[in-house]
């Protein structure tokens, strides 16, 4: 149920819904972190039994990932419009650096210009884009 | 485009927080539509016209018809 209490509109420049969904999408997604902290871990020392186990916890982690996704899409759906407009920015922001920056790096490698570069980095350059543009955007419109 | 939020909002002596309340929208928000930053949706300016009791086109003007 929505906060009626004024003080909740003048303290922060979020509404309360948003701030609810916002811890919502923030638990899930330390979830999944976690579980692909772990799951590296037990691959990487073998904790796991060959086979299935690597498979389970890889599901595990994708059922997580699923989680924070559909968090997020419910955050968005459910958001303030102006706060909506801000994350699709940033989410356009990270999407143009993940794809068009992975991309170019990647055919600079493939013709020896740049070191091999492991996905994991574009992921990490995509989300800190994205957090930067929800930075940017939130000070913008201040 | 222009808009006369804050000089209605300031008549009825509305703070943006109680303005944004009434709205359902995020005081942030209110700020960014009375400053000219950010045009609010056609949904969110009916939702305006309909707290202040007004036409959408006593409140929001085009660009350079100071209304």
């Amino acid at each position: 149920m929505a906060n009626t209490n004024e003080s909740t509109w003048v303290d922060c420049d979020t509404t309360p819904r948003d701030r609810r969904n916002q811890r919502r999408v923030t638990t899930w997604a330390l979830a999944w972190a976690g579980s692909v902290l772990a799951a590296t871990a037990a691959m990487t020392w073998d904790w796991l039994p060959a086979g299935a186990g690597a498979v389970v916890a890889t599901g595990v982690v994708l059922l997580l990932g699923l989680g924070t996704a559909r968090a997020y899409w419910h955050f968005l759906r459910q958001a303030d419009e102006l706060r909506r407009h801000i994350e699709m920015g940033a989410l356009a922001a990270g999407f143009a650096v993940g794809v068009l920056g992975g991309m170019t790096w990647w055919l600079l490698a493939q013709a020896g210009s740049v070191p091999e570069m492991d996905f994991a980095w574009v992921f990490a350059a995509m989300l800190l884009t994205q957090g930067l543009g929800v930075l940017v955007g939130r000070r913008r419109y201040a | 485009m222009n808009n006369r939020l804050k000089v209605l909002r300031a008549e009825r002596d509305w703070t943006q927080a109680r303005l944004a309340q009434a709205l359902d929208v995020s005081r942030q928000t209110v700020h960014a539509i009375e400053v000219g930053k950010y045009d609010p949706s056609l949904p969110l300016a009916f939702r305006i016209a309909a707290v202040f009791g007004l036409p959408i086109e006593e409140i929001f003007h085009p660009n350079g018809d100071g209304g």
